[in-house]
């Protein structure tokens, strides 16, 4: 019984846990170095969800927020793309033969940097393989991406999911009256990642994660803010 | 005369309450429905995004034949106006499922066709699928979920900060939420009957779905020696009602409609023929002998002990391989031989039991017979490994 209610109460409150401060944000292949002008990169059509956090901690989805939020996003790529070094092109998931391989590899992709955030970001919960050597980076998503047509003559794609979950009033509630009893209950939930994969063997070269993104997607400005923090730092981008 | 029609229409009426009595018609249906409130639109925008990566799956099974099979029934069992609102995804995974997503993306696995034993059989689990669609259970179930762990939640909190014991509210809670989702499965299983009974179909094959799980799960059971577990009481943690619950009310139901009809036994098996065979090299693959001979002799009860059941049997005990089981995977390739089915795979499965009881010229003939059908087979150089090696000095 009591065993039952602890694996609850842990679920519950599994988002208090996950954010400890002291985190890496950014991860770079050892040795890699890209040269402005130098590579053709495919943009893949962003991931965007956004909803509200409920008082027990579910995600509700909301349509809305979402449509609103990834016109946002769209709008801001639109804007920054021409001012990251290389050219770069667009690309809708649903308009080639190879979409239903882009969706997964998008996936894959949100998979791969979940396990970077979780044994690689976080110093105390590395991995004994990525322990002895602090700058080694050493993540994929496998060679198959070279087959697929739709990539034919890019060097690298770019690849950005955000998650947004604003936290409810009720949840903010709880938040106050748990605070009120010294109990720590997180509000909201925040996750971006951006990522330059390695067309030709499928090395995550370059990422950029976070749990904790600044900017409400929902607005203009927010937007703006997310997407410069998600490509703070992309490789062969001049200084601003 | 006109009067005297009517009095007897009427009689008729009365002489068959079960089909004129309300419950069992089917409540009015609004077609092309459109998710309303925030919640809703809010799940219908996940379920759409899943919906695509079921559309893209490798596991996918897109042979037109056997969407057109599985669609057919779908409609034979809810009616053309309802049918038209669903998407059909059949994945190649060898358990008995289906699932039906907010939006009205339904998923079929190959497992369910497998083990069904006539189109009524199906159309009873698609039926139920369809429910949950028409009631909005995921909806429903969402906004449950929602609403009890924001109580358990709140409890959580207050009670640690009142320093009081909230174990057993919360345990009542989490068997609440279970609850409600039997409630659903219960309510979707007789939503499921309903359409049935107004359908071609009878509607006691419903039932029968629960009763052949139930005999697959005890032979399961008894050739892996563990106790056999049909419950009639739910347990806890459990999303369904058990099996044997629902083979009893869908029956009691069934009974109630009194309905009879052709279930399409043979049509069943003759639509998933063209597919029979990579089913069963899923099923064989799952490494349950007495489940896996069940069901074969639940297909060959209709369609008698055809090439493609023979060498799914033969597969079945050359994987088990024990000497006397090579003796019976070598008698069955040959009956499937002599049946008719001489694909490549029974070639191999032949050679490499003969092989491996110790007649190795016999069984190399059949080996090298099976290369020469398939020259780029990807175990080709395992299997010329048993053929005789040309003279010289092998290293």
């Amino acid at each position: 019984m009591d065993k039952v209610c602890r694996v609850f109460a842990l679920f519950l409150f599994a988002c208090c846990a996950t954010a400890a401060s002291a985190q890496e944000k950014t991860g770079i292949k050892q040795g890699f170095e890209l040269k402005p002008g130098t590579a053709r990169i495919l943009l893949l059509e962003p991931s965007v969800r956004v909803g509200a956090q409920s008082t027990g901690g579910l995600f509700e989805p909301n349509a809305d927020w979402t449509a609103q939020s990834k016109q946002n996003i769209e709008r801001e790529l639109v804007a920054i793309q021409g001012r990251l070094g290389n050219a770069i092109d667009r690309h809708e998931l649903d308009a080639t033969d190879s979409s239903a391989d882009l969706r997964r590899y998008h996936a894959l992709f949100g998979a791969v940097a979940d396990s970077v955030i979780e044994y690689q970001f976080f110093p105390g919960n590395r991995l004994p393989s990525k322990k002895k050597d602090k700058r080694l980076f050493e993540w994929s998503v496998g060679p198959g991406l070279r087959a697929l047509p739709a990539l034919d003559g890019y060097d690298y794609i770019l690849v950005i999911r955000t998650k947004d979950a604003f936290g409810s009033t009720g949840r903010k509630l709880l938040q106050f009256a748990a605070a009120m009893g010294g109990i720590g209950v997180q509000s909201g939930e925040h996750v971006g990642m951006a990522g330059l994969i390695d067309v030709r063997s499928g090395d995550l070269v370059w990422l950029n994660a976070d749990l904790k993104m600044g900017g409400d997607v929902r607005t203009a400005e927010g937007a703006n803010k997310r997407v410069r923090q998600l490509l703070e730092g992309f490789p062969g981008r001049g200084a601003e | 005369m006109r009067k005297a029609l009517a009095l007897a229409a009427g009689l008729l009426a009365l002489a068959q309450p079960c089909l004129a009595e309300e419950g069992y018609s089917l409540p009015a249906y609004t077609a092309a429905y459109e998710p309303r409130t925030v919640d809703e639109r809010g799940l219908w925008m996940d379920a759409d995004d899943y919906e695509k990566l079921w559309a893209g799956s490798p596991t996918r099974i897109n042979d037109k034949e056997l969407n057109d099979y599985v669609r057919r029934v779908l409609c034979q069992t809810v009616g053309r106006d309802r049918c038209a609102s669903v998407r059909i995804y059949i994945l190649d995974i060898p358990a008995f499922n289906a699932s039906m997503t907010a939006n009205g993306a339904m998923s079929v696995w190959s497992g369910l066709l497998l083990r069904v034993r006539s189109e009524a059989e199906l159309g009873a689990v698609l039926g139920h699928e369809f429910a949950h669609f028409e009631l909005r259970h995921s909806l429903k179930g969402f906004q449950n979920r929602r609403t009890t762990s924001d109580v358990m939640a709140w409890i959580e909190v207050l009670g640690s900060i009142a320093q009081r014991d909230v174990r057993d509210a919360q345990l009542s809670l989490i068997g609440s939420a279970y609850r409600f989702d039997r409630q659903q499965e219960k309510d979707a299983d007789l939503l499921g009957l309903r359409y049935l009974g107004a359908s071609s179909y009878p509607s006691r094959a419903a039932s029968e779905v629960w009763q052949h799980l139930m005999e697959e799960a005890d032979a399961t059971a008894a050739g892996r020696k563990i106790r056999r577990q049909q419950r009639y009481q739910a347990g806890f943690f459990d999303t369904h009602p058990t099996e044997l619950s629902r083979a009893d009310y869908l029956l009691a139901e069934a009974m109630k409609i009194g309905d009879t009809g052709d279930a399409g036994a043979k049509s069943h098996y003759a639509a998933i023929a063209g597919q029979l065979p990579r089913f069963l090299a899923s099923q064989t693959k799952l490494n349950d002998f007495a489940g896996t001979e069940y069901i074969l002799s639940g297909i060959a009860a209709t369609t008698g002990w055809t090439g493609e059941l023979l060498q799914a049997r033969a597969d079945m005990f050359a994987t088990r391989a024990n000497p006397r089981d090579l003796i019976t995977a070598t008698t069955l390739y040959l009956n499937a031989i002599d049946a008719g089915y001489r694909r490549p795979e029974t070639l191999r499965g032949l050679g490499l039991s003969l092989i491996k009881s110790g007649q190795r010229e016999e069984g190399a003939r059949y080996l090298s017979e099976y290369l020469e059908a398939v020259p780029g087979a990807p175990d080709a150089k395992l299997i010329s490994f048993y053929l005789p090696q040309p003279t010289g000095n092998p290293k």
